[in-house]
């Protein structure tokens, strides 16, 4: 036996705990780190704060009543997370939505993407340490845009604007107008965060080589969206299974080629350029006039038995709604597939073996939404 | 308040509502003498009801079907491939609507599901690498399902598995050794359904508190608190009044 003063140097793994409410987390998230030293090896994600069993309240609410629902699951992406329900119901009732409609729907749908990659542009900055900077360039563009919003559906967040069938009313008069002008604000705020950014020699340092995942660990892992693109995948909904008019628009997939958070970085900043594109094109394209709202749409909407499963390319990647019917007018079992949750299962893979303070890059570059992940 | 015949029943069946709704139909006097029968009004509008009672009864409209038709893929679908490919005998399949046109499910039993899953991914014919949805579903009498959704990158294609358990045997081989992506998934699945997914490596609950391993939320056993309910009710109300 080794008496107490003839052992050898104990060494052993350290727990720390992060969140649930911690600024680098984005919410309200918790995770235990186990580190070596300073790498981490192992971590243990604890999701399920903001957990209000949305599924099952939807189920009690009829198919108009659950739009507003989608709005609360994914705050920072909510007409994706809107159209993917109201392409769920449309596709059951076989309805047919005039293009009008549906141009108005691509031109807000990408609209919000920018606003959210604004947000990630935001707060990602401040994850890598360049602190308050990257805000207050993000956010007042993400304003222009929120008001925007906000004229068109009365709501700077819960939008709700979206309908089976098509749109809740008509978009306002000067719709194009102001459209263009918030994107001339939008290109000079991709600007500003291009040269913030990019180039910094502080966020590099921060970003590079970190959490890189390859494109079959992606893929394997379930990622979509920017974290999938940025492996080196070019798969994007819009273009592989195009919904809406998406078929319509010239645009391009950006793909990272190291699948690491800088990566990951780039890619939204390039959708970001993409989905100005897509905006300008729909604005040229979009009808001056014509019906918002398929015709002959009963006031209680009631879907045949059946199933569907429909999907948008929202901002974090696929945003699938699993709609199951047994006719009448609510869902019977309606699964929300976020995107957000999907991409976070990977976490504990992807910060093995990284420093601790790259796991909260690592998180920061997931652009997680806590409500879309516990819903 | 006018309640349209044929309504309510769809809404709410009970047993024998419907040959109830039906007997009251084809004879008016019954439905005057029989109220609730017919409209199934509830308890607290008796005045409403007797009110619409005076009017004769119209014929009431055949009940909804439950479940969609099957209509079997056609020849040459993915359902065949993934037969030759895991070598298993799968149960029914039939299309489910897509996007744009329809795909495959495929219903198996729970002991094939790893090989079904196994041969989809690793088949250069399926080459299915992404699992994007994992759902449960609790179809009652009739057990608890859980739904597959698999797709492949390369061939654009994708294919609905679904297998079912009974209550009292709920247990599914789990798939996160094919799938990293089903962990979450399957966990969420145990938290909201009560799916024992055997052989899975961390099955604690994620999304529910960790204690909470004997109550399932999502099984349609466990009733919305009232107040919920009531909401819903209450909006609903008059929201298809005008029409119909």
């Amino acid at each position: 036996m080794v008496a107490e003063h003839e052992r050898s140097l104990e060494v052993v793994d350290i727990p720390i705990n992060m969140g649930p409410q911690h600024p680098s987390t984005h919410g309200v998230f918790r995770m235990v780190l186990m580190v070596d030293g300073e790498k981490c090896v192992d971590v243990i994600p604890h999701i399920g704060y903001m957990h209000r069993g949305g599924e099952k309240l939807m189920e009690a609410m009829d198919f108009r009543q659950g739009i507003g629902y989608c709005d609360r699951t994914e705050y920072l992406a909510q007409f994706s997370a809107e159209l993917a329900y109201v392409m769920a119901v449309e596709r059951l009732m076989d309805v047919q939505v005039p293009e009008r409609a549906e141009y108005i729907r691509v031109i807000l749908t990408e609209l919000n993407r920018l606003s959210s990659h604004f947000m990630f542009m935001g707060a990602f900055g401040i994850d890598s340490g360049v602190f308050g900077t990257s805000f207050t360039y993000a956010f007042p563009q993400r304003e222009y845009l929120q008001e925007l919003f906000e004229e068109v559906s009365g709501d700077r967040l819960m939008y709700a604007y979206f309908r089976v069938g098509g749109l809740a009313w008509e978009v306002t008069d000067n719709f194009v107008q102001r459209c263009h002008e918030v994107l001339k604000h939008t290109q000079q705020g991709i600007r500003d965060i291009d040269e913030l950014l990019t180039k910094n020699e502080i966020f590099i340092g921060r970003c590079q080589g970190i959490g890189a995942f390859t494109a079959e660990q992606a893929i394997a892992n379930g990622l979509s969206g920017p974290m999938l693109r940025a492996s080196g995948v070019p798969w994007d909904l819009r273009k592989d299974e195009p919904y809406s008019v998406y078929d319509r628009f010239n645009f391009e997939i950006p793909v990272g080629n190291y699948g690491d958070v800088y990566d990951r970085y780039l890619v939204r900043l390039e959708e970001m350029r993409q989905s100005v594109s897509i905006v300008e094109q729909a604005l040229e394209q979009l009808p001056a006039e014509g019906p918002i709202v398929a015709e002959k749409l009963p006031r209680r909407l009631r879907t045949p038995p059946g199933e569907v499963y429909a999907k948008v390319e929202s901002p974090r990647g696929e945003w699938g709604v699993y709609l199951v019917s047994k006719g009448g007018d609510k869902p019977y079992r309606l699964k929300m597939r976020s995107p957000s949750f999907c991409n976070l299962s990977a976490l504990r893979e992807m910060c093995l073996n990284q420093f601790l303070a790259d796991a909260v890059m690592i998180l920061g570059s997931m652009d997680i939404v806590l409500c879309c992940v516990d819903r | 308040m006018t309640l349209p015949d044929g309504q309510e029943p769809e809404a709410k069946p009970e047993p024998g509502a419907e040959q109830a709704a039906d007997a009251a139909a084809s004879t008016p006097e019954a439905a005057a003498t029989t109220p609730e029968a017919a409209g199934e009004a509830p308890k607290a509008e008796k005045p409403a009801a007797a009110a619409k009672a005076e009017r004769p009864a119209r014929p009431a409209k055949e009940p909804e079907p439950k479940t969609a038709p099957r209509v079997a893929p056609p020849a040459g679908s993915v359902n065949e491939a993934v037969a030759a490919a895991s070598g298993v005998t799968l149960g029914a399949a039939y299309l489910v609507p897509d996007w744009k046109g329809e795909s495959v499910a495929v219903e198996v039993s729970r002991d094939d599901v790893p090989a079904v899953l196994t041969a989809c991914r690793d088949d250069e014919r399926l080459d299915m690498k992404l699992l994007r949805c994992l759902s449960g579903v609790d179809w009652q009498e009739e057990g608890l399902e859980v739904v597959y959704h698999l797709y492949s990158l390369s061939k654009k294609r994708g294919v609905t598995v679904k297998t079912r358990v009974s209550y009292d045997d709920a247990n599914v081989p789990s798939v996160a050794g094919v799938y990293p992506a089903a962990e979450w998934h399957e966990r969420e699945a145990r938290d909201m359904f009560g799916i024992n997914f055997t052989g899975h490596p961390d099955l604690r609950p994620l999304l529910l508190p960790e204690d909470m391993t004997d109550h399932f939320p999502l099984r349609k056993d466990n009733p919305l608190q009232e107040i919920e309910e009531w909401q819903g009710e209450n909006l609903r109300e008059g929201a298809g009044e005008e029409e119909e």
